[in-house]
């Protein structure tokens, strides 16, 4: 019993010596914000990105197949570590733009590769009839992908799409390569400043599963919106 | 009305039609029948260029349509196709299905073409389906939609790519009755088929095809009672 009392007590001041103190809990939750800023802005870029690349993998013109393949290429073949750095001490080094901007465009440049991906076997999967029952009708090849072919596609794209974003997500971890102070670069700060491994590393653990629950929660919703009309 | 002129299509290395001339006049119902690959169903979406034709010339009402300046949406909105899979759009209710193209292509305001549509389903006995998903219905019922749907765009000329083909066997009856309507009415209808029953009660003409061209051609109950190619007797005397 006397043990118990023991540990839980250490815990407590170790809980406080981390986080309390000097309002260390501040770190955190500005690594939070950190994160959700690059990650929702990288999201975007991705997938705007993926839609180019998708349909440049799918035109009929050989140029924009060739660039559609080298970047998807590219980005599938180097780190995303890599990538970053490049983009931030290379591409971006004379640009005076928030640390959070531009690592957003590096995970955005390098989201779109995968989502194209994600975007162009959506397509491929509905079937070639739908399509020709579309150019049959009168409708041209613009209206018959976005009336007929994209909407049947989100709801196959959806799943895979939210796994990418949560993958996007954690991949962010790395952007104290480049000074940033997100989840992770918050707790290690912690680590450092107070000698304690334990505490600060569990709860960033703690923080990024929250943050991805919550988001595959919301995006469990959505599926089943988008489900509902198929599934009578 | 539709006008053929050496018409071919190549697969690669595979030659499909090797050169077939054809009038087919307004009011028509041309059936066409021939053994699978004979080409029956390539010369059917070559009509309103779901294949592009290797060679040759399609004319519609005097205007080349194989011609690289023709405007494809503008004639293919005067040409219903129902497809052998129905093709009806998953996503969309059966009255979003009938009254997107008229409504998309400005053809109707979105009233109109509700009205329409709800005419068009009772003409085909499913206006109770209106607000229903296609996974609702049944294969006949998916396919008297698609009929409507074609409709709905007012077009002169239907085309039927196997319409009752993949469909179990107590529902054709109900699809060849709408199409037998749709003939009595007198619109102009190509029809690609296995149904002889269907050919030779309401086909205004027969064509055989085989190996990529007409083999034989003529009245129905002419070519079925007295079939002059070889090749005609031959897959008659199998399917009849």
């Amino acid at each position: 019993m006397i043990g118990l009392t023991e540990w839980w007590n250490d815990l407590v001041a170790t809980f406080v010596k981390c986080f309390i103190r000097e309002d260390r809990y501040m770190l955190l939750l500005d690594g939070i914000g950190i994160t959700i800023k690059i990650s929702l802005l990288a999201v975007v870029i991705g997938i705007a990105i993926g839609l180019v690349i998708a349909f440049c993998n799918l035109s009929k013109s050989k140029i924009l197949n060739l660039f559609g393949r080298i970047y998807t290429d590219i980005i599938r073949g180097t780190p995303s570590v890599t990538q970053l750095m490049i983009i931030y001490f290379v591409v971006f080094a004379t640009v005076n733009w928030e640390k959070w901007i531009i690592a957003a465009i590096a995970f955005g440049i390098n989201s779109g590769a995968y989502v194209s991906e994600i975007i162009r076997a959506g397509i491929l999967s509905i079937d070639k009839g739908q399509a020709e029952a579309g150019r049959s009708l009168g409708l041209n090849a613009a209206q018959t992908m976005s009336y007929i072919v994209i909407p049947q596609a989100v709801k196959n794209i959806f799943p895979a799409l939210c796994n990418e974003f949560i993958v996007l997500i954690k991949e962010t971890a790395i952007v104290g390569y480049i000074g940033l102070v997100d989840i992770q670069k918050a707790g290690d700060f912690i680590k450092s400043q107070t000698f304690e491994a334990f505490m600060p590393l569990i709860a960033t653990a703690i923080i990024y599963f929250v943050l991805i629950k919550i988001l595959t929660v919301i995006m469990a919703r959505v599926e089943k919106a988008l489900r509902k009309s198929e599934a009578k | 009305m539709i006008t053929v002129k050496n018409l071919h299509k190549s697969f690669g290395d595979v030659h499909v039609l090797t050169g077939i001339d054809e009038h087919i006049s307004k009011g028509e119902v041309v059936v066409i029948i021939g053994p699978s690959g004979s080409g029956k169903s390539t010369f059917l979406r070559c009509l309103n260029l779901l294949e592009q034709p290797t060679a040759g010339e399609i004319y519609i009402d005097d205007q080349l349509i194989t011609s690289p300046g023709a405007d494809v949406n503008l004639i293919r909105q005067k040409m219903g196709m129902v497809f052998q899979q129905f093709n009806l759009f998953p996503h969309l209710t059966i009255m979003e299905n009938i009254t997107l193209a008229p409504v998309k292509l400005k053809k109707m305001s979105k009233q109109d073409a509700i009205k329409k549509g709800m005419e068009l389903l009772e003409r085909v006995g499913l206006a109770e389906k209106a607000n229903n998903y296609p996974s609702q219905l049944s294969g006949g019922q998916k396919q008297r939609v698609a009929i409507a749907r074609a409709l709905a765009m007012q077009p002169e000329i239907m085309l039927f790519d196997e319409p009752t083909s993949a469909l179990d066997p107590e529902m054709v009856g109900e699809v060849l009755d709408v199409m037998k309507d749709l003939a009595d009415s007198g619109m102009t209808m190509v029809v690609v088929t296995h149904e002889m029953g269907f050919a030779r009660e309401v086909g205004t003409r027969l064509l055989f095809m085989d190996q990529g061209i007409v083999m034989e051609q003529g009245a129905p109950e002419e070519v079925f009672s007295n079939p002059r190619n070889e090749r005609t007797q031959s897959f008659l005397s199998k399917v009849l």
